[in-house]
């Protein structure tokens, strides 16, 4: 326990340590241990204005992939559910390809039908589908657990029977009582796609992740206090996530999304 | 009465006798479908379709062939290996910590520790991750020195990112959270009551795990294993990160799709991501089928 504790904790000391201390590694001892430590590796970062960019388009990624993910699969995974319970093991199915698919081979895939589909792939954006595929296993798992959690049937009904269309029944009945499902959905694919690398990288777009790494040629302390600042803005989604789980239920819940955290593309 | 009752038993429903209507229902997942074509189906497919050309360009498993020989047989292999070798050192330590975390009574915030950390880790995050560990463990790292200071140098030694063993270290910080996840539900699933059972027939803490413990806890374990080994296999970003070697197949198939490639080799490339596929389909084909034969011991 000791030693898993040590495990997990040095790596991010290490890292901490180099991009927030001025010392080279040669330079460290116990004199020098408490030199020079600042934030100006991490500081000078944000004034790039490369930096600045990927940040945005990143941003921008993230919010268009949550907004295009709870878009489709909240009325898919309703519709599922209401009027077709036996379709369920299919989509269950459907989304652990993601799984099977890694995301390497799925950009060898866009790199092939990339001459037919330029336009589309032209655009930085582009990249918001496909990040969708990636976290689909997360957030389907998610929302349908939520809706399982729910009486849907009695829900739809009721809403339906005091002659409510379909769209304010979605939006006044069943989304406020989805509310953890959506969120935990939500804070998954910003964690996915802030550190997302593999298929930004080959298609050679500027977004977060693919910057830090290629900040590190020239500003090595820099890239690392941005790495380490990443950890940092999952590691707070992750915390806020589970407290706001766990408020609403057991424990049951927390273990099944963060159990759906089979490694997607973050790899 | 009585030929109310025959009359009743001799009704039968119309639509249970015949053809069930067809359900429109399905439409409704059309956007859904669409999507997953769109964006999942058709470039996996097309990898597919390019693999399956010969160097003339006909039709034909040549390539595929190809893709398994000479360096990207040795890609394969090592490949395999760290993964395989990375899955088992996960499997053991995260089985065994999180027996530690699910049975340990004091102190009481463990168990949540371990989750919600677990959580996290097991997604962490491929370039900060392999930041983290070149910082630690790289040439400059911190902890090399630290070593170094004791007399014992470790890259003199062999170690490095881009062998097993250095792999391994690196991957385990995901798969062990990964495998405490898994894990944890199913420990939970073994009875106390089996215990005492064994205990009072006379058997030792041995053969309680040998008798009940470890089969029960079997198909998770391996299922674990399964998919911490599909999980290390397809893993790029941090690999990407630590080292260049053409060794890790993923690499391998990133330096292809980045155009370093021979002319008339463009399908012995996309074959090395159709091999990717098959392997993980069959790893996680075989974890599925591991995993709903653990799931029956969960349901208590």
């Amino acid at each position: 326990m000791l030693f898993c504790s040590l495990f997990f904790l040095l790596p991010l000391l290490a890292m901490a340590r180099f991009s927030l201390q001025n010392v080279p590694v040669i330079r460290l001892g116990w004199s020098t241990l408490l030199d020079k430590w600042s934030l100006s590796g991490v500081t000078k970062a944000f004034g790039e204005q490369e930096f600045r960019d990927a940040l945005g388009l990143s941003v921008k990624l993230a919010a268009g992939t949550v907004v295009l993910t709870l878009g489709l699969l909240v009325p898919t995974a309703i519709w599922v559910h209401l009027r077709l319970p036996r379709a369920r093991a299919f989509i269950e199915f459907l989304t652990v390809l993601p799984y099977v698919i890694p995301a390497i081979a799925l950009v060898a895939g866009i790199k092939v039908i990339q001459p037919h589909v330029r336009w589309f792939l032209n655009s930085d954006l582009s990249l918001i589908p496909f990040y969708m595929v990636l976290a689909l296993p997360f957030t389907y798992r998610s929302i349908d657990a939520g809706i399982r959690a729910l009486d849907l049937r009695t829900l739809v009904d009721a809403s339906r029977g005091l002659g409510a269309g379909w769209g304010t029944t979605l939006r006044r009945a069943l989304v406020p009582n989805l509310r953890t499902a959506i969120l935990s959905s939500a804070f998954l694919t910003t964690a996915v796609v802030l550190g997302e690398y593999t298929i930004a990288n080959v298609l050679l777009r500027d977004t977060l992740p693919t910057f830090t790494a290629m900040y590190r040629g020239p500003e090595p302390q820099g890239s690392y206090g941005l790495a380490l600042l990443t950890l940092v803005a999952t590691t707070m989604l992750f915390a806020l996530l589970s407290v706001l789980t766990r408020a609403r239920r057991g424990s049951a819940d927390v273990t099944s999304v963060a159990l759906a955290a089979v490694k997607s593309e973050t790899t | 009465m009585e030929g109310r009752t025959t009359g009743a038993a001799l009704t039968v429903s119309p639509i249970a006798a015949g053809r069930a209507p067809r359900n429109w229902a399905w439409l409704g997942l059309l956007p859904f479908l669409a999507f997953l074509m769109l964006f999942l189906v058709i470039p996996a497919v097309s990898v597919f379709q390019q693999s399956l050309k010969n160097a003339d360009g006909s039709i034909g498993t040549e390539s595929m062939a190809q893709a398994f020989r000479g360096q990207n047989r040795d890609a394969f292999l090592f490949s395999i290996t760290f993964s395989a070798a990375a899955a088992i050192v996960g499997v053991v330590l995260g089985a065994l910590l999180a027996y530690a975390a699910a049975t340990a009574r004091r102190p009481r915030w463990l168990r949540n520790v371990v989750t919600s950390f677990s959580g996290v880790a097991a997604n962490l995050g491929g370039i900060p991750l392999a930041f983290a560990f070149l910082a630690l463990l790289g040439r400059q790292g911190l902890l090399t020195k630290i070593v170094g200071a004791f007399g014992y140098d470790l890259y003199k030694a062999g170690f490095g990112f881009d062998t097993v063993p250095g792999l391994i270290t690196v991957y385990s910080y995901f798969n062990i959270p990964l495998m405490v996840l898994i894990t944890l539900p199913a420990i939970d699933g073994l009875k106390t009551s089996w215990r005492e059972a064994s205990t009072n027939l006379g058997g030792t803490t041995w053969t309680y795990w040998r008798r009940v413990g470890l089969p029960v806890l079997a198909p998770s374990l391996l299922g674990g294993f399964l998919l911490l080994f599909a999980n290390s296999f397809s893993a790029y970003a941090t690999a990407a990160a630590l080292t260049d070697t053409s060794r890790v197949v993923s690499l391998r198939l990133a330096f292809f799709l980045g155009g370093d490639v021979n002319a008339g080799e463009d399908a012995v490339g996309y074959s090395l991501a159709s091999w990717m596929i098959i392997i993980m389909a069959v790893s996680m084909g075989l974890y599925w089928i591991l995993r709903k034969r653990a799931e029956r011991w969960q349901q208590s």
